[in-house]
C-alpha cells in the first residue's frame, strides 16, 4: 500500500514550475502570395544604389500597380492587421518584405521623385488566396452531434413509453424517455417539458432529420409537437495525424493549454482559446477534438494543432 | 508587585502574584478580584522555558473559520507530516486549501469532496517543489476512490487556475526504488538477493529513460514501468542467482505492491532489448531469448545511444552499423567463425519501428468510411416509417396486462 511513504528528505531545490510561454496560438490566417499580374517587391537593402535600382524596377511596374491601388488600399487597413499576427513563413518567403516595403517607401530618395502618390507600397498584392504553408491534407471525420429542440407542448411519458415500441422510461432512473431510431441511427432523450435532446448523428442534417423523425413520433402518439428553436449544442470529431507524439515536451512547451496526467489519463488535454475548443491528444497520433458549435471550428482547431504536434513528431 | 496596573475594581495598586494551583494569577490584595490570569511569560527567563504556540493551535484561527474547514486544515497538516514533507509544503498546502474554500462550488460540496480536496492540495504542493508523490499514494492514505479523486483534482487545478508540473520521473525512480527492501539481509532474504543500493539505482534509472526513448513510458502510468525496470535491473546485477525470480516473488521480498501492469511492461523492455541485442555483433551469434538478454543488459546499456538508432528504423543510417561493427570487434574477442562472418553493410536483422507498443499491434477492428450520407435534413419522412416505432393497439393491451401481472406478482409477498 505504501508506494511512496517512507520519503528521505533530500535537499529541495524549489524551483518553480516550468512556465514556457508560447506568445500565442498560431491563428490561422491566409498567407500573402502575389496575385496575378503583381510582381513583389526586392528586398530592401541599406545600400542606397541598390535602393536606387529598386525605385526604377518599380517605375516600370507603375502602370501595374496604379490599377490595382484602389482596390488594394482599401483591403490594406484589414490586412496589415492579420499580416502583422503572421508567425508562419509563406512558401513564397517574401512576407517579411511587406512590412519592410511599406515602411520604406514612405521616405523620398534624394534626387529621384516619388513617382507612386500613396505611402502605402502598392505592391502589395492582398486578395487572400490559398494559404501558402501546407495544409494537413487530413481532414477531421465528424463522429458525434448533440443537438436540442423544443416539441412545445407538455408530453405525458407514460403514454410515449406505453405506446411507442423503440421508448424506455425509468423515472426512478432518470426523468424522460429514451427513444431511438434506426435511421439515421440516433437517440433522443425527451422530457416531459417538451423539451428534447438528439444525440448520435454523425452531420448537421442528419441530426435535423432524425430530431425531425422523434418529433413525428410524437405527434403520432397523439401530442401537438412542433418544432421550435433547433440547436446544435456539441459536436466530436475525430482524426489521425499519423504520427507519435512526445506528449511530455508538448505539455513543457503549451502548458497554459494542456493538461497530461498519466496517472489518470493517457491523453493530453488541450483547451485552445481560438477556437474554443478542447482536443484530446494521444500517443499514437488519434486526436479527437470536441466542443464545437459548427464544422468550421473543428476544422480550424485541428490547423491549428497540426503544426504544434508536427514539431513534437520524434525524428530519432 | 507593583508595576504601575491597578486593579479595576477599587484602583489598588497592591496586585500580588498568587497562583491558584497551577494557574499563575495577579489578584488585588485589597478586594480580591483577580486582574490577569493565565498569563504566558512574566520574565525573559520564564520564556525560555516555554514552547512557543503555533497560531493554528491557538484560539484565534477558530472563530474567524468553520469547524469543517478547522477539521480539513488540520487533516492538510496531519498528512504533510505523515509524509515527512518540509514546513513550507505544509504552509502551501494549507493556503491553497483555504483558497479553494472560498470558491462556493467548494464550500457547498459534499464532505466526501471535501476530504478527498486535502489529498489535492498536498498533491499540487509536492509537484510544485518536484517531491515525487503518486496519486496512488494520496489515495490509500486518505481511503479515498481514484475516480472521485481524479475529478476533484482536475477541478481544483482548473478553477484556481494553478501551473501543476508533470511528475518528474527520475525523483519518483529514488524515491520508489529506495522503498524496495533488498539492501539488506534478513530471515527472509537469501545474502544473494541483496544489493546495492546506488549500483541498482542506477542502473534503474538507465533503464528508464531507455524505456522512455523507445515510447513505453508516454500515456502510461510511471509505476508499473519503474517497477519493471528495477526487476531488470536486480536481475542483471547477478544474473546467475537471480534469473530464476520471478516479478512476483521479487516484488513480496521486497515487501512492495506488484502493480496489475507490470508484468506486461516487463515483456515489452524485454523485446526492446532484444531488438537491442540483435544489433551488437558479439550478441547476435549467441541467439538470446528474453530471459537470457538480461544477463547481457550492461553492454546494452553501455552503448544503448547507438544500438537504438541502428535496431530502430527511422531514417536508417549505415554508418552507424559500421561504427559499431568496428567498435564491437575492437572490443570484444572475436566471436564470429569464417562462417558467421557477416559482411560489412548487411543487417541481421530488419530494423523495427520505433513506435508505441499501441501503434505496433494490428488496429481491432477495421474503421470503414462511413458512406457520405447526401442528407438535407429537410426530406420528407414517409408515414410508414414512423409507424414502425408506434405499437398497435393490441401490443398495447399485451403489454399493459403484462405489467399489471408483474406489478400484482411483486406485491404478493406480504408480510403477515
Amino acid at each position: 500500500m505504501d508506494q511512496n511513504n517512507s520519503l528521505p528528505p533530500y535537499a529541495q531545490g524549489l524551483a518553480s514550475p516550468q512556465g514556457a510561454m508560447t506568445p500565442g496560438i498560431p491563428i490561422f490566417s491566409p498567407m500573402m502570395p502575389y496575385g496575378t499580374g503583381l510582381t513583389p517587391q526586392p528586398i530592401q537593402n541599406t545600400n542606397s544604389l541598390s535602393i536606387l535600382e529598386e525605385q526604377q524596377r518599380q517605375q516600370q511596374q507603375q502602370q501595374q500597380q496604379q490599377q490595382q491601388q484602389q482596390t488594394v488600399a482599401a483591403a490594406a487597413a484589414s490586412v496589415q492587421q492579420s499580416t502583422s499576427q503572421q508567425s508562419t513563413q509563406g512558401a513564397s518567403g517574401q512576407t517579411p518584405q511587406l512590412f519592410h516595403s511599406q515602411t520604406l517607401t514612405t521616405a523620398p530618395l534624394p534626387g529621384t521623385t516619388p513617382l507612386y502618390p500613396s505611402p502605402m507600397t502598392p505592391m502589395t498584392p492582398i486578395t487572400p488566396a490559398t494559404p501558402a504553408s501546407e495544409s494537413s491534407g487530413i481532414v477531421p471525420q465528424l463522429q458525434n452531434i448533440v443537438s436540442t429542440v423544443n416539441l412545445g407542448c407538455k408530453l405525458d411519458l407514460k403514454t410515449i413509453a406505453l405506446r411507442a415500441r423503440n421508448a424506455e422510461y425509468n423515472p426512478k432512473r432518470f426523468a424522460a424517455v429514451i427513444m431511438r431510431i434506426r435511421e439515421p441511427r440516433t437517440t433522443a432523450l425527451i422530457f416531459s417539458s417538451g423539451k428534447m435532446v438528439c444525440t448520435g448523428a454523425k452531420s448537421e442534417e442528419q441530426s435535423r432529420l432524425a430530431a425531425r423523425k422523434y418529433a413525428r413520433v410524437v405527434q403520432k402518439l397523439g401530442f401537438p409537437a412542433k418544432f421550435l428553436d433547433f440547436k446544435i449544442q456539441n459536436m466530436v470529431g475525430s482524426c489521425d495525424v499519423k504520427f507519435p507524439i512526445r506528449l511530455e515536451g508538448l505539455v513543457l512547451t503549451h502548458q497554459q493549454f494542456s493538461s497530461y496526467e498519466p496517472e489518470l489519463f493517457p491523453g493530453l488535454i488541450y483547451r485552445m482559446i481560438k477556437p474554443r475548443i478542447v482536443l484530446l491528444i494521444f500517443v499514437s497520433g488519434k486526436v479527437v477534438l470536441t466542443g464545437a458549435k459548427v464544422r468550421a471550428e473543428i476544422y480550424e482547431a485541428f490547423e491549428n494543432i497540426y503544426p504544434i504536434l508536427k514539431g513534437f513528431r520524434k525524428t530519432t | 508587585m507593583p508595576n504601575g496596573s491597578r486593579c479595576p475594581d477599587c484602583g489598588s495598586s497592591e496586585l500580588v502574584e498568587d497562583s491558584h494551583y497551577t494557574q499563575s494569577q495577579l489578584v488585588c490584595s485589597e478586594c480580591g478580584c483577580v486582574v490577569t490570569e493565565g498569563v504566558l511569560t512574566t520574565t525573559f527567563s520564564d520564556e525560555g522555558n516555554l514552547r512557543e504556540v503555533a497560531y493554528s493551535r491557538s484560539t484565534g484561527e477558530n472563530e474567524q473559520v468553520s469547524r469543517s474547514q478547522q477539521r480539513d486544515l488540520r487533516r492538510v497538516r496531519d498528512l504533510c507530516r505523515i509524509l515527512k514533507l518540509p514546513q513550507t509544503f505544509e504552509d502551501t498546502a494549507v493556503s491553497y486549501y483555504r483558497k479553494a474554500y472560498q470558491l462556493s462550488g467548494i464550500r457547498a460540496a459534499r464532505l466526501q469532496k471535501k476530504e478527498v480536496l486535502v489529498g489535492c492540495c498536498v498533491l499540487i504542493t509536492c509537484r510544485q517543489h518536484n517531491w515525487p508523490l503518486t496519486m496512488g499514494t494520496i489515495c490509500a492514505l486518505l481511503y479515498a476512490d481514484l475516480d472521485v479523486f481524479s475529478g476533484t483534482y482536475m477541478q481544483i487545478v482548473k478553477l484556481l487556475e494553478l501551473d501543476v508540473p508533470s511528475l518528474c520521473l527520475e525523483d519518483l525512480v529514488k524515491s520508489y526504488c529506495g522503498s524496495f527492501k533488498l539492501f539488506q539481509a534478513s530471515p527472509s532474504m537469501p545474502p544473494k538477493y541483496v544489493e546495492d543500493k546506488d549500483k541498482m539505482l542506477s542502473r534503474t534509472l538507465l533503464l528508464v529513460e531507455l524505456a522512455n526513448e523507445t515510447w513505453l513510458v508516454t500515456g502510461r502510468h510511471p509505476l508499473p514501468i519503474i517497477t519493471a525496470a528495477t526487476f531488470l535491473a536486480w536481475q542483471s546485477l547477478r544474473p546467475s542467482d537471480r534469473l530464476t525470480c520471478s516479478l512476483a516473488r521479487f516484488c513480496k521480498l521486497a515487501n512492495v505492491d506488484l502493480p496489475y501492469p507490470a508484468a506486461s511492461r516487463l515483456q515489452e523492455l524485454q523485446a526492446v532489448l532484444l531488438q537491442m541485442a540483435s544489433q551488437l555483433a558479439w550478441l547476435q551469434v549467441l541467439k538470446l531469448d528474453k530471459r537470457s538478454v538480461v544477463k547481457h543488459i550492461g553492454d546494452l546499456l553501455q552503448h544503448r545511444h547507438i544500438l537504438l538508432r541502428m535496431a530502430f528504423r527511422d531514417g536508417t543510417e549505415v554508418v552507424e552499423t559500421e561504427e559499431l561493427q568496428q567498435q564491437g570487434q575492437g572490443q570484444q574477442e572475436e566471436v564470429e567463425d569464417g562462417a558467421l562472418d557477416l559482411p560489412k553493410k548487411k543487417r541481421p536483422a530488419s530494423p523495427a519501428l520505433l513506435l508505441p507498443p499501441c501503434m505496433l499491434k494490428p488496429p481491432k477492428r477495421t474503421h470503414p468510411t462511413p458512406p457520405v450520407s447526401v442528407v438535407t435534413g429537410d426530406e420528407n419522412i414517409s408515414d410508414s416509417e414512423i409507424e414502425q416505432y408506434l405499437r398497435t393497439p393490441q401490443e398495447v393491451r399485451d403489454f399493459q396486462r403484462a405489467q399489471a401481472a408483474s406489478q400484482a406478482a411483486m406485491s404478493v409477498p406480504n408480510p403477515p
